[in-house]
């Protein structure tokens, strides 16, 4: 009884459970690193600095839109190196998640398997 | 559990060790360290949280693990009164309800064959209460609810089955808030307002209450519809501003808090262009403080407006907005800075106000008004307010060091609706709430805890008679009050019987102490009642709320008799409600006006007068006394032929009704009706008593005092005494001939410190030879 309902746990709602808060976790670190709201303003100007309309003389004008692209420029490089780093720790963390999860899979049997070695014999001659 | 994790622990070590000591059977001891991982994660996972099984085959499948792992196989109601005891649903139960696992135990039956039906028991509360398992506070309410008489077992507790079932409730809203706070949030992230503006100006001046940190804010059920509007208006295209319209306490600014968590919730469903906007509350007089020259606090506020505007991501709230629209101390007037950005600007504002100057700047500035979007805010139902209450205990309580339980909860509610007029709910009740704090008895905060908040707070009494003191007081009141006056015996134990039921607590709660009706010639101690009614047990003749209804004799009076406090002080919805406990003396009421009279009817009723401003003013702490002349020719005329009054009582109210002075319905509002009649001699000789005994107090002074001879007093009576006017002329005539005679012998040095002075016949005969003498004091009298 013990066995069927751990193991029926195992492989079912705790799998379930654990690819869940791999997938909550990989969602904070989203948010944590703004990487939707980043992607979504990506050449908004930085900080809407020169995000104004300018009114004025044909020059002036053209110094705004210089300016304005500039500063929608900035935006864009310091949202991109911001991006990028999100999903490096993203893609970190993806596959720490996926590694655990396939390592649940094999616990259950762990036992059987140390046995194994155990009557195998083998232990690592660099020790 | 710690067992498990020991376990773990050793295999582990031990098995890399032996491993590393070349021994095989290290490999057998790590893979074996699995089982007991295995088992701490089962436990974690699902045991400790048994999720309810859609189907289910017993009563195990359902009943919450904490409960489940403590039962034995056959459990009786007596063993689970006792388990409940030990876990967290049956403790909150204890603390907050007064329902220990002793009470339960109590009440419970040690048979097995009871389980059966409290199970079934449960198994309906849980559906009453949505839980989808049978937790310890179900089985709480469950095992109240097998005994027969669980409403009687209840009511010692000051409380009902369907309290003991919002218990549930509450336990459960608890602990989703705490779920809730568990979970994680999304709130934009580090780079969410990269792509905004810098504040650096808002940053100083104003109050970030999306990022301050305020927890628990409430979102009612009465403020949902409020709330949407917000929303919508907001992210539409039209003027994208809104003035939230309520009264003081309603939840206002709530509301707007309610809104800066929904705009920062990753989760929420708020249109995308209002999502991860920020509110910042601007205060009128920091702002004041902040730029107090000339010119300066426009210019301040201007670039506060550009800022938010060019930063694109901000809603300005400002709170108590009236206090930017009008000239005063601790206010300003900027409407002419402001009237441009809410007419043509698309920066976002919330304002707040109250109706009344809602309604005021409105008539004074209609552009204004018509510039702004008005969202009504209602006050909170009973339910609601007792959620908000709940939801900001866990702020109190932590803040207070105190534990509430849920009758302070419902007596803040109570006592809130009836005395707190200068707020809405839930406001009132929260005031009360945390006021009655101080009043915690080792910790706890109870019902009793409340009433002393409020009796001390407004100087009231609405704690049952209590003290040694108060219990003698009331049992003896009528000895109390014939210290002061004579006879009227059945008028002093009619009062007397209604003051004793209200503070033993058997009174009509809904209805004023007591509401008479005294009839009768002038001078026969109608109103000196009332006076000694206040002084004996009200604390003081400034305790008597008196209104000379001769003042109140047209239409327009009604306005006078409920008008605001602040402009008409002394208008009788003012007076009441500054100090409810008190004996409120309508003399002479068949002078007022019939619409006077019909404004009455509802307060004599129900206990319950609206002032101008529609607020309820509650009388029903106060004792009511109309008093009349009316009829007193008939009286007078019974009296000359000699027939007893109070014999002639009924016929005389019918002549009353009938000769349309006052309605049927006026005079049946009244408790009682009660006839005063006239003094006899020996009667108006004890009123010379007292005045008498009024004379030497005020003679204490001089260290004086004075004797009247019998035969003195007898001819004082005869002097004093007239049949249309009763004892009144008395006190002065005595007054007249006492005074006198003892002025002129402390002038004299007849008399000395530490002296008596004995008036003789003689002397009073030779002050009030004449009857002129005599009759001109009494037509003095009259003329008062």
């Amino acid at each position: 009884m013990f066995l069927v309902g751990i193991l029926t746990w195992w492989y079912g709602d705790g799998w379930r459970e654990r690819a869940g808060m791999v997938g909550g976790r990989i969602a904070r670190s989203n948010d944590y690193f703004s990487v939707g709201l980043l992607l979504s303003t990506l050449f908004s100007p930085f900080r809407q600095i020169s995000a104004g309309s300018v009114d004025g003389s044909f020059a002036t004008q053209l110094r705004a839109i210089g300016d304005k692209l500039i500063s929608r420029m900035i935006g864009a490089i310091v949202r991109s190196f911001m991006i990028i780093f999100g999903l490096v720790v993203i893609l970190l963390q993806a596959i720490f998640g996926g590694i655990v999860l396939a390592v649940w899979l094999f616990v259950p049997i762990f036992p059987i398997m140390g046995l194994l070695m155990m009557v195998i014999g083998w232990v690592p001659s660099w020790l | 559990m710690r067992l498990l994790i020991a376990c773990v622990v050793v295999l582990i070590v031990a098995g890399v060790l032996g491993v590393a000591l070349g021994w095989p059977v290290g490999w057998a001891l790590v893979g074996f360290s699995a089982i007991p991982a295995m088992t701490i994660e089962w436990a974690r996972g699902e045991l400790d949280d048994l999720k309810p099984e859609d189907k289910y085959d017993s009563v195990d499948d359902i009943l919450s693990g904490d409960i489940l792992g403590l039962l034995s196989r056959s459990p009786t109601p007596y063993e689970v009164a006792t388990i409940v005891g030990q876990v967290y649903g049956g403790q909150f139960f204890a603390a907050r309800f007064g329902i220990g696992s002793g009470f339960l135990q109590e009440i419970t039956s040690k048979d097995t064959a009871d389980t059966a039906a409290l199970w079934e028991e449960a198994l309906g509360v849980a559906q009453l209460t949505d839980d989808k398992m049978i937790t310890a506070a179900v089985l709480v309410v469950a095992l109240i609810k097998m005994h027969p008489k669980h409403e009687a077992l209840l009511a010692h507790l000051q409380l009902d089955i369907d309290d003991v079932i919002a218990g549930v409730r509450w336990q459960n809203h608890l602990h989703n808030v705490v779920m809730e706070y568990k979970k994680p949030r999304r709130t934009g992230g580090l780079a969410r307002d990269w792509s905004f503006g810098w504040i650096p100006t808002l940053s100083e001046f104003g109050q970030n209450i999306s990022t301050s940190g305020r927890m628990l804010s409430t979102q009612l059920e009465a403020h949902k519809d409020a709330l949407d509007q917000l929303v919508h208006i907001l992210s539409s295209n039209g003027h994208q501003n809104a003035v939230l319209i309520g009264p003081a306490g309603v939840g206002k600014t709530e509301l707007v808090y309610v809104l800066a968590d929904k705009l920062l919730d990753g989760f929420s469903d708020v249109p995308s262009d209002l999502k991860f906007r920020q509110i910042f509350l601007l205060d009128a007089a920091s702002l004041i403080s902040a730029a107090p020259g000339r010119g300066e606090l426009e210019s301040l506020v201007m670039q506060l407006l550009n800022e938010a505007n060019s930063a694109k991501n901000i809603i300005i709230c400002l709170d108590n907005a009236q206090l930017f629209f009008e000239e005063g101390l601790g206010s300003v007037d900027i409407t002419n800075i402001l009237l441009p950005v809410l007419e043509n600007s698309n920066q976002r504002l919330i304002l707040t106000m109250d109706e009344q100057r809602y309604l005021q700047i409105s008539e004074r500035n209609g552009q204004l008004a018509n510039a702004l979007n008005r969202i009504a805010v209602t006050p909170a139902s009973h339910d609601e307010t007792i959620v908000v209450m709940q939801d900001h205990l866990m702020t109190i309580e932590y803040m207070q060091k105190v534990t509430y339980m849920y009758q302070a909860l419902e007596e803040a509610y109570r006592l809130g609706s009836r005395y707190i007029h200068d707020l809405a709910m839930p406001g009132r009740a929260l005031k009360l709430l945390e006021s009655a704090a101080g009043y915690s008895e080792d910790g706890l905060v109870t019902a009793f805890s409340v009433q002393q908040a409020i009796e001390k707070t407004m100087d009231i009494k609405i704690t049952n008679a209590h003290s040694e003191d108060e219990r003698e007081k009331l049992l003896h009141m009528e000895d109390l009050i014939h210290e002061r006056m004579i006879n009227q015996t059945h008028a002093v134990s009619v009062v007397s019987d209604a003051l004793r039921r209200a503070r033993a607590g058997v009174r009509n709660q809904n209805r004023p102490i007591g509401t008479f009706m005294f009839l009768g010639p002038t001078g026969v101690g109608k109103t000196e009642l009332a006076k000694a009614l206040a002084e004996v047990y009200f604390g003081g003749e400034d305790r008597l709320v008196r209104l000379d209804m001769n003042e109140y004799v047209s239409n327009d009076d009604v306005t006078r008799l409920i008008a605001d406090g602040a402009d008409e002080p002394g208008s009788l919805t003012a007076k009441v409600m500054k100090q409810p406990f008190s004996v409120v003396l309508l003399d002479e009421i068949e002078k007022a006006h019939p619409n006077v009279l019909t404004t009455l009817l509802q307060l004599l009723d129900e206990g319950i007068l609206r002032d101008i401003r529609g607020r309820e003013v509650s009388f029903r702490d106060a004792i009511i006394i109309a008093t009349s002349n009316a009829g007193a020719d008939r009286i007078r005329e019974h009296i000359e032929r000699g027939i007893d009054i109070e014999k002639f009582e009924s016929q005389f109210v019918d002549e009353l009704i009938e000769s349309n002075l006052f309605k049927p319905e006026f005079l049946n509002r009244f408790d009682e009706i009660i006839m005063f009649r006239p003094l006899k001699k020996d009667e108006l000789l004890q009123v010379v008593d007292l005045i008498l005994k009024d004379i030497n107090k005020t003679l204490e002074l001089q260290k004086v005092s004075v004797t009247v001879t019998s035969d003195a007093k007898e001819y004082l009576v005869d002097a004093g005494y007239d049949p249309r006017l009763g004892a009144r002329p008395m006190r002065r005539v005595v007054q007249r001939a006492v005074e006198n005679t003892v002025a002129k012998q402390v002038l004299s040095g007849e008399v000395e410190a530490g002296g008596t002075v004995e008036i003789t016949l003689e002397q009073v005969e030779a002050l009030l030879s004449s009857k002129k003498t005599a009759d001109k004091i009494i037509s003095e009298s009259k003329a008062e």
